[in-house]
């Protein structure tokens, strides 16, 4: 089961800041660098960190970073 | 020229958005409605903005920045910005803003050009300045607004100074002629380049916001823009507040139910936003939006990139209401061109001139054309918010002045009945959601990564954002173009220029197209991407 152990190094490498805590409720507006451009940017770096594909939009309708971790986990098939 | 907000020649735009509006028997009307990512609200009237207001400027004298000396807000969407930003103008500081998103090059550009004294952050964004400090030798006193003490002689706390300050300030009498705001634009070539504006420039921004975007005294207004940028402080701040209109501003990102819940609960009046942002609305799905009554909502106004038909068509059908496109740029200081409710929308056009602008198509000899041609958009100089230099650039200043005339860099033409309408920029700039990416900027960048031999950066069409930045290139021999490569390009440019530049596409070359002098040749890239012609290669390197 990925964690969001995993995740941390991700999101700290993406947007650049070592400070990163993730925690379940993490939305984009906890993290100031985190917009729809960047955004891009972590959809693909999680995809070819898991080796999986997202399909178009499916990040934008998840709440927080604890749903984002639910979804990967399904995809893989965790 | 006289006119109703200037009382005794004070031209201060720090006073006039506060002071005076506290004058004038407005001190406890609410100026912003604060709303936060999750919804907590947290209001202000104009006697707090004056006060918090005061007590930044008072925070200035005390660690010793004067009038005259450069500070710089750094900051996502957040109340303390407003603060600083009014009271640095009180004490007659230059006040430029910092799109948070912007990393350490850009950041070490503008704040070693600006030879900025002070910084106003957070302890999440301190760290890319940090980075690159020593590199700024004039850079005395960085303000965090997160942290409860003072972490060292020159790196203190907002709260514990803006506990200890005085809220009483008497703003010096400014003439108009006083530098004000300090925004940073790119160009196609060079660094970005300090637009440097006036305190005189309230005066126009007063006068757009009444005639165009008609504030009345009850309204309640929204400006989505980030006050990073020009749209920010002209008409998110300047404008609305030289009225003693009330404003709400909200810290959150995109999301259209989002704005839509804002839209209909706060009962705004009148809402100005982005292209971008209302085809983002475009896409979502259109019953969203028959959920929310927007019946007080009387206009929406559009800037950044021109205005497709299609939005205002949108707005129409789904809305029920005009979308009103308007027009300038940072160097303007305030909207030139615009369309407004008591003109036909001509759909596509970017309006008429607002009062006191004298617009015209030049020829590249300068001479003014007829209706109907092509050429470049240029501005009779002279306006109130006409900016007053690039900082330690007076050269390229005057290039942009030739016998009476701003020229913009935008080609246009006019129809017989005054409409002016757009056709693209005369340079390479690239104009993507409505902000300014210089090519040269992110060529540079890239050549940083040492997998690059060369590069070529182009503005491509492209639906959602006007244009997308497209980069082109060349890789070492023996270097993979994997995925993973493309988003270290993606990631390096996201980190040291800023989100707005990420390539949307990079595409590997052999090699980029030069002429004889080594200068990249974008307009072939352009053409080769387009599958146009590429024209004229007589200058091309062999």
């Amino acid at each position: 089961m990925t964690n969001l152990n995993e995740l941390e190094p991700i999101f700290r490498k993406v947007f650049d800041d070592d400070s990163i805590l993730l925690q379940r409720e993490t939305t984009s507006d906890d993290i100031e660098e985190w917009d729809s451009l960047t955004h891009m940017n972590l959809v693909v770096a999680l995809e070819l960190s898991f080796k999986i594909k997202f399909a178009l939009g499916e990040l934008q309708k998840l709440k927080n970073v604890g749903e984002m971790l639910d979804l990967i986990n399904r995809k893989l098939g965790k | 020229m006289s006119s109703s907000i200037i009382r005794n020649s004070q031209h201060n735009i720090g006073f006039i958005c506060t002071g005076q509006q506290c004058d004038a028997g407005l001190g406890d009307k609410l100026a912003m409605r604060w709303i936060s990512p999750r919804f907590e609200r947290q209001d202000f009237t104009f006697s707090e903005l004056d006060r918090f207001s005061n007590k930044f400027a008072n925070i200035l004298q005390s660690v010793g920045v004067g009038a005259g000396e450069v500070i710089f807000t750094f900051l996502p969407k957040s109340t303390e910005h407003f603060f600083a930003f009014l009271g640095s103008l009180k004490a007659q500081c230059i006040t430029g803003t910092l799109f948070s998103n912007f990393g350490e090059d850009a950041l070490l550009d503008r704040l070693g050009d600006s030879k900025a004294r002070l910084v106003v952050t957070r302890k999440s964004l301190y760290r890319k300045i940090e980075r690159i400090r020593d590199q700024l030798p004039h850079l005395k006193t960085v303000i965090l607004t997160d942290v409860a003490e003072h972490s060292s002689d020159d790196v203190l706390s907002w709260n514990k100074l803006m506990a200890e300050a005085s809220e009483k300030f008497t703003t010096p009498c400014t003439a108009p002629e006083t530098p004000s705001v300090l925004h940073y634009t790119s160009g196609s070539t060079g660094k970005p380049k300090g637009v440097l504006h006036r305190h005189g420039s309230i005066l126009h921004q007063n006068r757009t916001t009444r005639e165009v975007l008609g504030l009345l005294p009850e309204d309640l207004f929204w400006c989505t823009a980030d006050q990073g940028w020009v749209t920010g402080t002209s008409y998110g701040i300047i404008g609305p507040w030289s009225l003693g209109v009330t404003q709400i501003h909200f810290a959150g990102g995109y999301s259209a139910h989002s704005w839509f819940e804002l839209l209909q609960n706060e009962g705004v009046t009148v809402w100005y936003t982005a292209p971008t942002a209302l085809r983002m609305l475009m896409r979502e799905e259109q019953s969203l939006f028959r959920e929310f009554d927007l019946s007080l909502l009387r206009c929406i106004f559009s800037v950044g990139e021109p205005l497709n038909p299609e939005v205002i068509s949108w707005g129409r059908e789904t809305l029920g209401k005009d979308v009103f496109d308007t027009w300038f740029q940072t160097e303007t200081g305030g909207i030139m061109i615009a369309n407004h409710p008591s003109l036909p929308i001509r759909s596509g056009s970017m309006g008429i001139p607002v009062s006191g602008i004298e617009p015209a198509i030049l020829g590249d000899d300068g001479t003014v054309l007829a209706d109907d041609m092509h050429g470049n958009l240029c501005i009779r100089e002279g306006w109130d918010s006409m900016f007053i230099t690039y900082l330690s650039n007076d050269t390229a200043y005057s290039s942009k002045f030739k016998k009476g005339w701003y020229h913009t860099g935008d080609m246009a033409w006019r129809d017989k009945d005054g409409y002016y309408w757009f056709l693209g920029r005369s340079d390479d700039v690239i104009n993507t959601s409505g902000h300014l990416v210089s090519p040269f900027e992110v060529e540079s960048a890239l050549l940083e990564l040492p997998e690059i031999v060369e590069s070529g950066v182009i503005g491509a069409p492209d639906e959602l954002l006007f244009e997308k930045v497209v980069a082109f290139v060349n890789f070492h021999p023996g270097v993979d173009f994997t995925p993973e490569m493309e988003l270290n390009i993606r990631l390096h440019i996201a980190n040291r220029l800023s989100s707005v530049a990420i390539p949307q596409e990079v595409i590997q070359v052999e090699s980029v197209p030069k002429n004889k002098s080594g200068k990249i040749m974008r307009r072939v890239l352009k053409a080769r991407y387009l599958g146009q012609d590429v024209g004229d290669i007589s200058t091309l390197e062999e």
